[in-house]
Order: structure tokens, then sequence, then C-alpha cells
């Protein structure tokens, strides 16, 4: 066997596993050098001593600890797995639908999640965040399903059918926020963090009542990562080769839509996030699925984790929305996809 | 051994009807071309037998069992299916698009096995598409695609290989090699193809039997010499023809 018979022949789980493991040390050393930067800087020493502090504590829980413990580290963890479950969610997306400029923020289900959110809060039904999250999960369910509808023309997807029907849901229920707003003055500031995405009142509870649906949303979506492969070659296609197409589409559609509903009723709507993520990945490793669902979790963390750094480091102690960070990133990549795929327009 | 029994089979688009009562058998390691003008349903039709679209209970029964009955992933492992087009923009190699063809042997979760692997080699080298495998789809000739196609149907290893125009984009060389080969997987496997083809010629040289398709109804299944007379060709295809003997093989000239 010559070189590049070798080539042809890879290993996917051992190439997996070695990404993995050199994308969970960056994760690591990124979630460590975020910890140490905010209002109160501290230096690695400081990080090391308060990790220590945790596991030989004495009762007495100093200022520094509490802020790196009770406000910087859920905020670390929550963003980490944000940006996992928007990048699983956008690569999900991606290849259900078969179109590379897919993602939850784009056909507007993150916009319809904070929708849900909103008329949550104005029941009166924010007590619990599940309440939140439910409502989020409804209406998210529902935009997703109706871009489904509209945009399939018999059996495939009109790439600019898809992309106008998220433009225009996301209009839609833009306005319906802003109505909502207006008519419920009193609840204003509370609607409009879903509306921007910030990760500022992070707590221990947001990670708690998001990491089980994140976990599972992308356990799933792994566990199905090459059908995946064979819908992005088309659901007939597909079908032929032994996936089944609905059961698989709707599973999926049903996963990554409970991801991004949690996600979004912890941290509000953060764009752009699934369609930069999974990109880059393929630029790197190919179209593969059981490649790019994985690293997508860790790429995604990481991302998202930088880009909340940045925001509230730009201009401290006030703190830029995280949406406009990836917004800032995401948009001028956007129009580059779409520059670069108008031949399908 | 019969392997495809199709029994008063209707499919209609909305109102517009595609295959009206359609009936007949295909016996196991026949190589039957299906013929027929434009628009009369010969590729619903193969739609229908593989699944791909729904049809009632008890009007398509493959090796014996009613297609309806069949999972997703079994029928995957009886009835391979050569589609017309071929869709070209996504992004994997030739390789791994033949390998998909392992997909209904493969459990979830695992890696392919060194028998996929060999399989894959086996049926590209076959196609004559090996010298491809890294190249992507999108940047190859539409004959290449098809040929990749066809190597991923192979790789399938499946009983039933139904094809739609496969040779659309072939040179006269590379026709000739496939659908020799098709015939010989016939031969030595005991495979059963179905093909639409368009070349009268190659089907009258190369196929079994025909099942002719006119009008969206079934007008003749048997033999393709008994089916491929001037009168059909007339009738059915509005083409005056004879048939000519030359160096021992028959010939379809047209007038």
């Amino acid at each position: 066997m010559n070189r590049k018979d070798k080539k042809v022949r890879p290993n996917p789980l051992r190439t997996r596993l070695c990404g993995i493991i050199v994308l969970a040390i960056l994760l690591f050393v990124v979630a460590f050098v975020s910890s140490m930067i905010g209002v109160v800087n501290y230096f690695f020493t400081d990080v090391v001593s308060m990790i220590e502090a945790l596991f030989h504590s004495d009762g007495s829980m100093g200022m520094d600890y509490a802020i790196f413990w009770n406000i910087r580290m859920p905020r670390t963890v929550l963003s980490v797995l944000v940006g996992a479950a928007l990048s699983v969610s956008g690569a999900a997306y991606q290849s259900v639908f078969r179109n590379p400029l897919t993602d939850p923020y784009i056909l507007g289900v993150s916009s319809g999640a904070s929708l849900g959110a909103a008329i949550a809060i104005l029941l009166g039904w924010d007590n619990g965040i599940i309440g939140i999250g439910t409502m989020a999960l409804t209406v998210g369910l529902v935009t997703v399903l109706l871009i489904y509808k509209i945009a399939s023309i018999g059996n495939r997807m009109h790439t600019a059918t898809l992309l106008l029907t998220g433009v225009c849901f996301t209009f839609l229920i833009t306005a319906i926020v802003s109505f909502l707003m207006v008519l419920n003055q009193d609840k204003m500031e509370r609607i409009i963090f879903w509306t921007m995405g910030s990760f500022a009142s992070a707590s221990w509870g947001d990670v708690l009542v998001a990491l089980p649906f994140v976990v599972l949303g992308i356990l799933i979506t792994l566990y199905y990562s090459r059908d995946l492969n064979l819908l992005l070659v088309g659901s007939e296609t597909a079908k032929t080769l032994g996936v089944d197409v609905e059961k698989v589409k709707k599973r999926l559609l049903f996963v990554t839509t409970l991801m991004v509903a949690f996600a979004v009723s912890t941290c509000g709507v953060i764009g752009f996030v699934g369609l930069i993520v999974p990109h880059c990945i393929r630029l790197v490793v190919g179209a593969d699925n059981r490649l790019v669902i994985p690293y997508s979790i860790f790429v995604g963390g990481i991302f998202l984790l930088l880009c909340d750094s940045i925001a509230r480091m730009v201009l401290m102690p006030s703190e830029l929305p995280v949406g406009s960070i990836t917004a800032l990133v995401g948009s001028p990549m956007f129009i580059y996809l779409l520059y670069k795929s108008k031949k399908q327009l | 051994m019969t392997m495809i029994e199709v029994r008063n089979l209707s499919y209609a688009y909305g109102k517009n009807k595609i295959l009206d009562n359609v009936t007949f058998d295909v016996e196991e390691g026949n190589f039957c071309a299906i013929m027929g003008s434009n628009g009369t349903g010969k590729t619903t039709l193969l739609k229908c037998l593989s699944n791909i679209l729904p049809v009632p209970k008890g009007t398509v029964f493959i090796n014996k069992k009613d297609s309806v009955d069949y999972s997703v992933n079994e029928m995957a492992r009886t009835v391979a299916l050569v589609p017309q087009h071929a869709l070209l923009d996504f992004e994997f190699s030739a390789f791994e698009t033949v390998l998909m063809g392992r997909n209904p042997y493969q459990k979830r979760l695992q890696n392919e096995s060194q028998e996929d692997w060999d399989i894959v080699e086996a049926c590209m080298k076959r196609t004559n598409t090996w010298h491809l495998r890294f190249a992507s789809p999108a940047k190859m000739s539409g004959g290449e695609m098809q040929r990749v196609m066809l190597a991923r149907a192979l790789a399938q290893q499946t009983p039933i290989m139904l094809l739609d125009e496969p040779f659309s984009n072939l040179d006269i060389s590379h026709q000739f090699e496939i659908i020799a080969m098709l015939r010989e997987i016939c031969e030595n496997e005991k495979k059963t193809i179905l093909l639409i083809v368009h070349d009268l010629n190659m089907a009258l040289r190369y196929c079994k039997t025909l099942l002719l398709l006119h009008n969206h109804s079934v007008v003749f299944n048997g033999k393709i010499e008994e089916g491929l007379n001037p009168l059909n060709i007339k009738k059915y295809f509005g083409v005056d023809a004879s048939i000519q003997n030359i160096n021992g093989k028959m010939n379809i000239v047209y007038n």
C-alpha cells in the first residue's frame, strides 16, 4: 500500500480523538485565561489558589472567591455550552436543509424562541426558567416547521426561498417582539435582553437548566452524524441508501431546536455562531459530519467564550452585547459565503 | 424466480396521472430495458419500485415480499437506484461518495471495516473510476459522475439494480464498457437489472427483455428481439425503421 492509499483510508476515530484532545486542551486554556480577565483582574496564581480553595474551603467566602465562582465561572461554562449548542445545531441545519447558508439565527428559529420567551414573561410564567424555555421551544418549533413546509418545493429545498422565508420570519418576529415591548413598557428591559443576547446575568441556575438539553441534543446529533452526511447528498438518494429520511429529519430538527430554545432562554439571541463555526471546521477537515459535529462542540465553545470575553473587555466596565461581536465576525463571513454560492441562487 | 411483481400500480402527482394500472413481472437474472417516449412514467416507475415514492399495499412485490413491508434499510440492501440527475453541489470525494453505498450494512457509530474499503475499491475499479477517488464530484464531468454513481450502487451489493438513463452523459466507449459490464453482472451474479435507455440498438444488443411504456401503461413486456420490431418502433417511437443483419448482429436502421 503506497502513501496515497493510506490517505484515502483514514481512521476517522483516531483523527477525531487527536483533534478533540487538542481542542479540549485549547478550550481549557481559553477558559482559564478568560476567567482571569474582568472588572477585577486576577493573575494565574490567583486562579489556581481559587480552584484550590474550592476543594479545601474553610467556610469563609472571600469577595474574590464569590466573584470567581458565582459570577465568572457560570458565565464561562454557559457561554461554552451555548456556543456548542448553536454550532452543532448550525451544522445539523445545514445538512438537513441541504444549504450551507442556514443556521438557527438566519432561519429565524432563534428569534422565534426569543418571542416565546417574551410571551412567557408577559404571561407571568417567568418564575422558573423552565416556563420560559418551554415557551421558547414551542414558538421555535412552530417557526422551524413553517419554514420547512414553505421552503420545500417537491423534494428539494430552494436556497432563495429558504433564505427569504427565514428573513421574513425574522422581521415578522422582531416586529411582534417590538410591539409587545411597547405595549408592556414596564417589562421592556427584560424583553430587550432576549433580543440582544448577553451572558452578563449568567448563573449556575442557567447552566443547570441548559446543560441536560444541550448534552442530550449533542448526543442525538452525534448519533445521526452519518445520516446527516447522506442527507447532504439529497433526500431521495439518502432514502435509497438506507436512511429513514423523514424520521431522521424530524428528530434532528426537534432536538436541535430544543437546544437552541434552551440556549436562547438563558442568554438571548446570539447570531451567526452556527454559521461560522461549522464552515471554518469544514474548511479544515472536509464535509464529513462525523468530524464536523464533534469538532463543532469544542470550536463553538471556544469561539463564543472568546467573543464573550471581548464583549466584556472592550469598554470595561460597561459591556457590549455578545451578539454584536459574533455579528461583527459573522456578517462578513455570511456575505462572503453568499457571494461564493451565488450561482445556486 | 420472479424478483419484481407489479400489480395494477397507478401513480399520480396531484391530478397528473403518471402510471395507469401498470402490471408486469421481472424474473431473477433478467436484464430488462425500460423504454418509451419522454414523460411516459419510466422514472416514476423506478421510484415506485425503490420505495422513494409511496405505493399502496399489494401493488409492488420485491423478492416475493410486499414493498410496503420493507424497512428503509432492508430496501437499501435489496434495491439500488442510480438516479438520472446526480446532485453535484457537495464536497465529498468520489471515494467517500461510493463508500456511502455501504451505509445500509454499517451499524451506527461504527467505522468502516476493511471489507467496506475493499468492496468500494473493487467497485470503483470495475467502473473505471478508481483514479478519480480523491476528486470532488463537483469537479468531475457528467460521465465521470455517472460512473461514480454506478460504483456506489454496485457497492450496495443488492440483488436488484435500477438504473435511470445511466449512459446519458457517457462517451460511446464507456457506454459499451458499462452496458457490457451490467450484462456480465446479470449472467454471473444473477442480479436483476432494470435499465431506462433510449438507444434502441444498445438495448437490442445487450438487454434480454423489453418493458415498453406508452401513455403511462405497459404495452409490451417480453423478449427484446420481439418487442423492437419495425411496427412497434413506428407505433410507439414514431420513427420509420427496419431491422438489418450486419455481420451476424441485428441492427436497427432508421429510414
